[in-house]
């Protein structure tokens, strides 16, 4: 939630008026702010109600150095947007390749991406849901960020026997199948559900690769 | 009857100011989108007066949510028109898919409306856009030849991949392909059955479906 305009902050900033921190650190340092108040700000009054007034309030910045950074809400928007993509891409990565084998690194990715949805459920509605009515930049910037993902599933092509078979598009939809369900669960305001998805994010991220039977195999593996 | 599709039969009449203020609304939001669309842009795109608006509907968002409801009302229509007993669940699996296809790649407006602007443009216009994918989701679930309870396969697998679908379709939209929709029938076909009949035979399906004349509009 969005602090009120004058409400002490805790957390730090640099003193205002002469100091010596070197001009790059101060405006690295904005630049954090204004993309964490971006998520916070938009998170709260969706995308449409927010002004740059309210990003600058929430960050504590001129309006002059929001432009300074920025041309346009959209822009500082999708910039924030990238920001919670890359950490979530990141971590689902880690998670995956700490696995050997293509089903046991996909449902690590899977309940890495669960879990960290799950720890910010304003974040995880925001990348998933309402960054649909952000416009059509960031729908396209919505697509793009999960077809970074796309490396992780084309390893079941690799995986399963008749991986060549398959159609070209295996890999994006079985993405919109994970993205699909996640969303739905966001939507329903059910975020605090979301560890309890893992079997059947798996089971549609399987699927097309190895069959219902061995798809359905894995799942039940770790799960008695 | 899932809720928010148990009104649509309403006729469209032709040429109304209503019907104008309808098509006016999709084509703006086709266009720059629903959350810039004013209802400067509909009446000068209907050629009809504010104050005629203002007696058909309460507001923007008003006339957006009947003009999605009379388009998927058609829709779903023409999609549930495939459904037959006497036919294999995986034909008509196929032929429902490649009946929504032709629809969205024969009137882009409506595609873009239905599946991109819909889903963001406020809870009526959502209710509207779950209820069309609810009707889809009993049409892929119902009749099937297997009984789903002797695979251990999840509840959602059906809701999964009419997501895989859709997440595939809106794709090709906002990138500009909603006139090339019709290719993706056999991806679409694979995504849809393999749950339901494994790798081996979703295949056949799918290369069976390359060969699809796909029926004209109508």
């Amino acid at each position: 939630m969005p602090a009120a305009g004058g409400q002490k902050r805790e957390r730090w900033r640099p003193p205002r008026g002469r100091h010596r921190l070197p001009p790059e650190v101060i405006a690295r340092s904005q630049r954090e702010r204004l993309l964490e108040a971006a998520i916070r700000v938009v998170a709260a009054k969706g995308y449409a109600a927010t002004t740059v007034a309210d990003l600058t309030r929430e960050a504590g910045i001129s309006r002059t150095t929001f432009y300074a950074m920025f041309d346009d809400k959209e822009g500082c928007f999708l910039a924030a947007y990238d920001g919670i993509v890359d950490a979530l891409v990141r971590r689902v990565a880690t998670a995956y390749e700490g696995e050997d084998e293509w089903p046991q690194r996909a449902r690590a990715g899977l309940a890495a991406l669960l879990e960290a949805l799950t720890e910010e459920p304003e974040v995880a509605r925001l990348a998933l849901v309402d960054v649909g009515s952000a416009g059509p930049a960031a729908q396209r910037r919505f697509r793009a960020a999960m077809q970074r993902l796309t490396p992780f599933f084309d390893e079941g092509r690799d995986f399963a026997p008749g991986g060549r078979n398959l159609p070209a598009n295996t890999s994006r939809m079985a993405i919109g199948a994970v993205t699909g369900l996640i969303a739905d669960e966001l939507t329903e305001e059910r975020a605090e559900d979301l560890p309890r998805l893992l079997s059947d994010v798996l089971f549609a991220t399987l699927v097309p690769y190895i069959g219902p039977e061995a798809a359905a195999r894995e799942v039940g593996e770790k799960e008695r | 009857m899932p809720a928010g599709l148990d009104q649509l039969d309403e006729p469209l009449v032709e040429h109304s100011q209503r019907e104008r203020l309808l098509n006016a609304m999709a084509r703006s939001c086709a266009k720059k989108g629903y959350g810039a669309t004013t209802i400067a842009d509909v009446c000068e795109g209907a050629g009809v007066s504010r104050a005629t608006f203002y007696e058909l509907f309460k507001d923007k968002e008003d006339c957006f949510h009947a003009s999605m409801e009379v388009a998927l009302a058609d829709a779903m229509g023409r999609i549930v028109a495939v459904y037959s007993p006497d036919k294999p669940w995986a034909t008509m699996v196929r032929d429902a898919a490649a009946a929504f296809l032709e629809l969205l790649a024969s009137r882009p407006t409506f595609a873009r409306m239905a599946l991109v602007e819909a889903p963001a443009s406020g809870e009526r216009a959502f209710e509207l856009y779950a209820s069309g994918k609810r009707v889809l989701q009993s049409l892929l679930e119902r009749g099937r030849d297997d009984p789903v309870e002797e695979r251990a396969i999840p509840s959602t697998a059906g809701r999964a991949a009419l997501s895989a679908a859709e997440s595939l379709i809106v794709g090709q939209i906002l990138a500009g392909n909603t006139a090339r929709l019709r290719e993706l029938l056999p991806d679409i076909v694979y995504i849809t059955t393999v749950p339901y009949l494994g790798q081996e035979e979703a295949l056949r399906q799918a290369r069976a479906a390359e060969k699809v004349a796909v029926p004209a509009d109508g």
